[in-house]
């Protein structure tokens, strides 16, 4: 293994490094609340989702595939993780059934974009409001909230002095990465986002890649809901209403082609953390929260007009490279 | 007793017929050349070999058994190894990559295949070295390697399934001339090992260079088969075109 590769950062997630820092800077120096160890603390706790929801987006971009049901299905299975808690099933229980129902939702997007040969951005929009519905009719009109605690622990607790649930987030980000950079799973997505033909022309079973990245980014809305329950001990009717822009956004940022073919873990954990930096610290120094996803939104399309300025991408992404 | 025997292959596309009744086969070490205009049908002949297409019409045995591939990598596990047309490699992936993309060597820890990626690389240098190919930076994405390159690559892949048919789609059409006479003594070393090699060119001195055997392909149908040593490339392009008084009969007799 050679470590001087992993740690070699490319010049796309440096630049996304310094934007962080420069970010962080500039806020400090405008709000004095934002610098302190409790509002940092506070940025990280809030990435959490989004980091989980942002490592399944990115196989998914990498494949040339995308999920904007990613938010909802991880409403429906926080409704699930609610549901057990409430029924006193337990911490055990309620934490599982987070990626249980997430990778079964998973399964679900997975049949119909791979059995149904229907166009994952269509196939998603379509399950978006399919599953929209079903948090409404789940939920009866009515938040789950004061939730019991068993879950609570999660949260609290921490390991050699670092918070559970960023050692939940450090085993996802390196199964993820074994599983991209050593094992065949990782060529093979690659290649099934630069041609599904020329894929499946090699000998790769596209649609197993397929289907394996849909029920992997499923699990992972799961195990976000479990994390958001643990939090929050409520669901709202509204949950996850942005974070399919907003893992959208991440990813892209961190440099994954939005055509597919190429990835970075490292650039998605980079672009989750500077656009949460941007919502806190905007919000700090006044502007409403309305204008969230305006600059979520605005940073997607800035970097992909960046992009296609640049080179990095065909120059026409209407068309999809040939096969 | 011939490696491959196609009877009676025929392939539509909608209401496009673009293989009519093709019988031919395909013997062990042998370089057989399949000729013809562009749209005679052998691009889709050597898919249907190759798994990409399933036949319409018609059956295919290899070693006298039937087989039908429902998948590439169906022909592939038979023995069959395809360099496409337009190669079909992952520009976005290294060589190593490339070359055992689909078939990667692995170790199992714990029911996880880890690939061996050192192995490959080693693998790879070998085949490269072999064909003489040389690649300043294996670690390179193929996309950014010359189109000599990116055929010696497909070659490798070839090379590495240890096939016992190999189909190469013009695989000289890119190259430098340098390059090109490489390809065409590879062909024949690859026969010589015991391989059958199913050559589509448009280049009939190249063909009749490596080819022991000449079959020629038009609008779909096979209308001639010639030991090389029984013709010449005069009577081969007047198949090809379609001037030979037996085609004229021929296609008076469809009409
Ligand atoms: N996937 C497909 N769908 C519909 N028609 C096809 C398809 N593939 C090939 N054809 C048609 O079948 C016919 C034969 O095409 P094929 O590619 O086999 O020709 P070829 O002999 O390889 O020609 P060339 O020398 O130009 O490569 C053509 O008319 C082509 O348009
Ligand atoms: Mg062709």
């Amino acid at each position: 293994m050679n470590l001087r590769r992993i740690l070699t950062l490319s010049s796309r997630e440096l630049t996304l490094a310094a934007a962080c820092l420069v970010a962080i800077i500039a806020f400090s120096m405008v709000s004095d609340h934002f610098g302190t160890a409790t509002n940092l603390t506070t940025i990280l706790r809030n990435s959490v989702e989004l980091l989980l929801i942002g490592l399944g987006m990115t196989l998914l971009l990498a494949m040339g595939g995308i999920d904007v049901s990613v938010g909802v299905a991880m409403g429906l299975a926080a409704i699930g993780v609610g549901k057990v808690l409430a029924a006193g099933f337990g911490a055990l229980a309620a934490a599982l059934v987070g990626p249980l129902v997430g990778a079964a939702l998973g399964i679900v997007t997975a049949s119909v974009v791979v059995l149904g040969r229907i166009p994952p951005i269509v196939a998603t929009l379509g399950l978006f409001g399919v599953f929209r519905t079903a948090i409404f009719l789940w939920l009866g009109g009515q938040w789950l909230s004061g939730l019991p605690t068993d879950l609570t622990a999660i949260v609290s607790s921490s390991f050699m002095g670092v918070p559970l649930m960023a050692w939940t987030i450090a085993a996802a980000y390196l199964v993820i990465w074994v599983a991209l950079r050593r094992t065949p799973f990782g060529p093979h997505l690659l290649a099934v986002g630069n041609s599904e033909t020329k894929a499946r022309l090699s000998g790769v079973s596209v649609r197993k890649v397929q289907f394996s990245a849909f029920v992997i980014n499923g699990a992972l809305c799961g195990l976000a809901a479990t994390f958001y329950v643990a939090t929050y001990r409520n669901v709202e009717m509204s949950i996850g209403s942005t974070l399919a822009l907003e893992a959208i956004a991440a990813v892209v940022l961190g440099g994954t082609s939005i055509l597919g073919g190429r990835c970075s873990l490292v650039g998605t954990v980079l672009g989750v953390l500077l656009i949460r930096i941007l919502q806190n610290g905007l919000l700090l120094v006044g502007v409403p929260s309305l204008w969230q996803t305006v600059v979520t939104g605005g940073l997607l399309i800035a970097v992909l007009c960046l992009d296609a300025l640049s080179g990095r991408m065909p120059v026409s992404i209407w068309r999809r490279r040939p096969a | 007793m011939a490696l491959v025997t196609a009877r009676n292959v025929t392939k539509r596309f909608g209401a496009l017929t673009a293989l009519q009744g093709v019988d031919l086969d395909i013997r062990k070490g042998e370089v057989l050349a399949l000729l013809g205009d562009n749209g005679a049908g052998k691009s889709t002949f050597i898919k249907i070999l190759a798994g990409a297409h399933s036949q319409s019409e018609g059956e295919l045995r290899i070693e006298g058994r039937p087989v039908s591939f429902s998948s590439p990598r169906d022909a592939a596990e038979a023995g069959v190894a395809t360099i496409y047309q337009e190669l079909a490699l992952s520009e976005n992936l290294s060589i190593a990559e490339n070359v055992f993309l689909g078939r990667e060597i692995t170790r199992r820890v714990l029911g996880v295949p880890f690939l061996r990626s050192r192995a490959m690389r080693e693998r790879v240098a070998e085949l490269l070295e072999e064909l003489d190919a040389h690649i300043s930076d294996p670690a390179a994405p193929v996309g950014s390697l010359s189109g000599g390159q990116r055929q010696a690559v497909a070659i490798c892949r070839a090379l590495n399934l240890n096939a016992k048919l190999v189909i190469m789609d013009e695989p000289t059409a890119a190259l430098a001339v340098a390059e090109t006479r490489k390809v065409l003594a590879l062909t024949r070393r690859l026969a010589e090992r015991g391989c059958a090699v199913l050559l589509i060119s448009h280049n009939i001195s190249d063909v009749f260079e490596v080819a022991d055997r000449i079959v020629v392909f038009r609008r779909g149908r096979k209308i001639a088969e010639r030991e090389r040593r029984a013709t010449d490339p005069e009577e081969i392009v007047s198949f090809i075109t379609g001037a030979h008084p037996d085609v004229r009969a021929l296609e008076q007799a469809n009409l």
